[in-house]
């Protein structure tokens, strides 16, 4: 397990340099209709408060898998929380059934796909990954 | 003794049950303060805990209610408060979102509380975003038990009670056994023994064991000392008392039968206590002993006087007497002398004694004292009294005047040396009778010297008067004396002055009617003379005369002048007469007629005397040492025979200078003879025995008496000059000095002439057989350093 460790520890590190580099945008569908969100609503949205965009349209966010390093950056931009204070919170509000964790999926190819053809669907990439299937509404590095 | 029903009700009196009472309500006091203490810290204290416990519990949830109510999800939030309420400690609790309740949930268990009870436990928190730890998202509310929390207290309280109720009651029974055994039973003991002790019967209490040293030891011991003093206290009063009682007997015996009278008064004079013997002095019945009497009510003559002196008594404190005229019952007259004491309470004791004889003979020697014993007559006391009152009585009286005279009998000491002092006496009291009888009864005679006496007379203020009486009383006084069948005859002198003008006060009318009476003597007696100023000149004189002839001794003023005396058969210078000189600065040279009576009245004769012969020792010492055989004679005063110029004296003075003492003549006079016979008879035989000359100095002019001749040594006489110088011209006087001369012869006596002045009556005495003479005709006394030219002189006229 040790040098799996060492391996993600590199990683991370590697990562946080590049995201240093790299900036993370929230994207969403571009018909949504939304020019623009608060870093507020899209906490709402992400941690299961309220699971609807202002205009009333339901909110589909969408995760990147957890060893994408863009997801524990995410978090960490967003509410300054790491992955595993998110999963514990996820934990408790499971039990409960009230509200689920966002859609996960598999890689950036599939969160920008899933989102280009899902209205209300949100979700997080790299800046550079941008394309005409989604469209920007927080910039996170700001 | 205390009854035994007493000591029964009295058990809650006693030590033990107070001690307990003390003890006891003490620990109990002491236990509900500490409990009230302990639930009052206990129920703060469960507060806090609980508190604590509360906000613990809600940290614990405080998580998951956030994650709830971020979400806003009932059922986590109704999880969280079904957890919370598991505790026991938790009433209820509810969960709010900002926009709703999540969850609500009370204890159903719970009994209806009161609202109010319930808020006041209840504890509120706000809940933060779990994102954002400034945003507010909800609250949670925590009602807690509140009866939980009182079973708590209770169970707290409760057994803290019960802990210190055990501690208090261990304390409470250890105290009580030990103040049980170690001071209530010790001191019980002792009480109840205290109780029946009879310090009397020798009672004492004990030590109770172990408390020899404590308190305890040393209250009994203090009791049992005072126990001890107690009986020795009472033994000493017993013993008192009898001694008292003793000396009350006692006391009473010297009351009863004391010979003074003692009795005890109050200021007004009432008798409380009285003995026998005052009874007999103031002579009470019998019958009244036991009446009351009083002090001041008895015969006293001066009533007045005893009560003030009882008076004195009480208000001075002091001790007070006095003597008492108390009249008899028999009407006489006795004297009681009160000694009064204070005694205190306003009372004074009284002792009285008779004093009567004392009185009566002190009132005889008052008399005596002022009385003369012989005759009767006032003595000198008596008289300067008598004066002193009289001349108080005239003071600032114009002509209270009175005359005070001083009568002396003429001739009284021969008669007594003659015939007796007996003789004497008898003469004296004649006299003072004749005086008593010629002066009226307010006059006063005094005897103020052996024959001289003082007549006061105080109502003679006129000379004539005075006079007159003088004259009765100069005649009375010359009568006869008969004296067992023999007469006397005496003259009487008196002096008289009159007051105020011949003195002031006594002394002063004194000397002056002593200077009047010198006077009436000196003019021959027999006779009055009353006081003039000129004699007291003259008395002034006298007294500096004496003064002088007291000093001239000493200043060397006396010399010796000698006159020869010249042998007729032999026509030889002979010897001399030493005759004394005075050269005195002032004066001059007096005469020994102007100082030889006063040298003899003084008593410095004897003085003069002795240096006289010295003098004479000392002219016959040169004259012997010049070759010459001369004798010298001195003359010899009657006052130096025989005390003055004793024998013994001549004789040591002689020897003294060696002198051969047929040289030295003594020249006496017949007056020498007048005075005592015998003692001059001795001195005369002493003198004649040691070879001594002796003449008879101025034959024929005093009493003369032939006898003389024959009964007294002498070996010469010597013719007056008074018949030697009339002799040429008076038949008679030269008839008597032949008488003398062929007398002297024939008794076997030398004769010397004296005053011859001229050759007639030199021739005469030549013969008539007289060998001797001395006299102007061969030369006036002279100075001793003169004599020798004067011999020289007389050798040659005898040629």
């Amino acid at each position: 397990m040790s040098w799996r460790i060492f391996i993600l520890a590199t990683f991370m590190c590697l990562f946080t340099a590049g995201a240093a580099a790299a900036e993370l945008v929230v994207i969403t569908n571009p018909k949504t209709g939304i020019s623009s969100m608060t870093r507020e609503e899209v906490v709402n949205i992400f941690l299961g408060r309220f699971r609807q965009f202002p205009s009333g349209l339901s909110a589909q966010p969408a995760d990147l898998p957890a060893a994408q390093p863009e997801k524990a950056l995410f978090y960490r931009l967003l509410v300054n929380k790491d992955l595993a204070e998110i999963n514990s919170y996820w934990a408790r509000l499971i039990f409960s059934g009230r509200t689920v964790p966002p859609r996960q999926t598999l890689n950036n190819e599939d969160l920008l796909s899933f989102i280009g053809k899902t209205p209300g669907a949100i979700g997080y990439v790299e800046k550079t990954k941008v394309d005409s299937r989604v469209k920007v509404v927080l910039d996170l590095a700001e | 003794m205390i009854p035994a029903p007493a000591m029964q009700q009295g058990w809650r009196q006693s030590i033990l049950y107070r001690a307990v009472v003390a003890v006891v309500g003490s620990a109990m006091f002491v236990g509900v303060l500490f409990i009230g203490i302990t639930a009052f810290l206990t129920n703060d204290r469960a507060q806090q805990q609980s508190q604590t416990r509360l906000t613990e519990l809600l940290e614990t949830v405080e998580d998951t209610v956030s994650i709830a109510c971020f979400v806003e999800d009932k059922s986590l939030a109704t999880e969280v408060a079904h957890g919370l309420l598991k505790n026991g400690e938790v009433l209820g609790v509810v969960i709010r979102s900002k926009s709703s309740e999540l969850a609500k949930r009370y204890r159903t268990d719970a009994p209806q509380l009161d609202a109010e009870r319930v808020k006041r436990g209840r504890q509120t928190r706000k809940i933060m975003s779990p994102f954002n730890r400034e945003e507010v998202i909800g609250e949670i509310i925590l009602d807690p038990d509140p009866d939980s929390f009182d079973r708590y207290i209770g169970q707290e309280v409760r057994f803290v009670g019960f802990l210190l109720w055990i501690q208090l009651g261990g304390v409470v029974l250890a105290i009580v056994v030990v103040m049980l055994r170690l001071i209530v039973r010790p001191i019980k003991g002792m009480s109840d023994r205290l109780h029946h002790m009879d310090a009397t019967r020798g009672d004492r209490l004990s030590v109770p064991p172990g408390h020899s040293g404590t308190e305890v030891g040393r209250l009994a011991d203090d009791i049992n000392g005072l126990a001890n003093q107690l009986v020795t206290s009472l033994e000493d009063e017993r013993r008192l008392r009898l001694q008292r009682e003793i000396d009350e007997k006692k006391y009473r015996a010297i009351f009863d039968n004391a010979e003074t009278g003692i009795f005890i008064a109050d200021r007004s004079g009432r008798i409380e206590s009285r003995n026998p013997a005052l009874a007999r002095f103031v002579e009470l019945p019998a019958e009244t002993a036991d009446v009351e009497i009083m002090l001041y009510q008895l015969p006293w003559n001066e009533q007045q006087r005893l009560s003030q002196t009882v008076g004195d008594c009480i208000d001075g404190n002091v001790v007070s007497s006095g003597d008492f005229e108390f009249t008899r019952l028999d009407s006489s007259i006795c004297w009681l002398n009160v000694l009064l004491s204070p005694i205190g309470g306003g009372h004074v004791q009284g002792v009285v004694v008779d004093v009567t004889e004392r009185k009566l003979a002190e009132d005889s020697a008052k008399r005596q004292a002022i009385t003369d014993p012989l005759t009767g007559a006032a003595n000198r006391t008596g008289l300067e009294q008598k004066v002193l009152t009289l001349i108080r009585q005239g003071d600032g009286q114009a002509g209270a005047n009175f005359c005070l005279m001083l009568v002396n009998l003429d001739g009284f000491k021969p008669v007594n040396d003659a015939l007796g002092l007996p003789v004497g006496d008898l003469v004296l009291k004649h006299a003072v009778e004749r005086l008593q009888s010629s002066l009226k009864t307010s006059d006063i005679v005094a005897r103020v010297g052996g024959d001289e006496f003082a007549l006061v007379l105080p109502l003679v203020r006129s000379e004539e008067l005075a006079g007159n009486i003088g004259e009765r009383i100069v005649r009375s006084l010359g009568r006869n004396y008969e004296v067992h069948t023999t007469p006397v005859q005496l003259g009487a002198s008196i002096g008289i002055t009159l007051y105020p003008n011949d003195g002031k006060d006594i002394p002063t009318l004194l000397r002056n009617a002593e200077l009047a009476l010198d006077r009436a003597k000196v003019s021959g007696g027999s006779r009055y003379s009353f006081f003039d100023p000129a004699m007291v000149e003259a008395a002034e004189r006298r007294r500096a005369l004496e003064s002088d002839l007291q000093l001239a001794l000493r200043h060397k003023q006396f010399r010796l002048f000698c006159q020869p005396i010249v042998d007729l058969p032999s026509n030889r210078l002979v010897g001399a007469e030493a005759l004394i000189r005075w050269e005195h600065p002032q004066r001059g040279r007096v005469p020994p007629d102007a100082f030889i009576p006063v040298a003899e009245e003084t008593g410095l004769i004897v003085e003069l005397g002795i240096w006289i012969v010295e003098e004479a020792c000392r002219q016959l010492i040169t004259w012997r040492d010049a070759g010459r055989d001369w004798y010298l004679s001195i003359n010899i005063s009657g006052r130096q025979i025989p005390e003055g110029l004793t024998p013994a004296k001549i004789a040591e003075v002689v020897q003294q200078f060696g002198v051969d003492p047929q040289r030295l003549v003594l020249e006496i006079t017949e007056g020498v003879l007048l005075a005592d016979v015998s003692k001059a008879l001795d001195w005369l035989t002493q003198v004649r025995a040691l070879g001594f000359g002796l003449y008879l100095d101025d034959f024929g002019t005093g009493y003369s008496s032939l006898s003389y001749l024959k009964r007294f040594p002498v070996d010469t006489v010597k013719i007056d000059k008074s018949f030697v110088h009339d002799m040429g011209v008076n038949q008679s006087d030269r008839a008597l000095v032949a008488a003398i001369i062929a007398m002297a012869q024939s008794l076997g006596l030398q004769v010397v002439a004296e005053g011859v002045e001229d050759e007639t009556q030199l021739n005469l005495l030549r013969d008539m057989g007289c060998r001797r003479v001395q006299g102007y005709y061969f030369s006036k006394p002279v100075a001793a350093e003169e004599f020798d030219e004067v011999a020289s002189r007389i050798e040659g006229m005898l040629k």
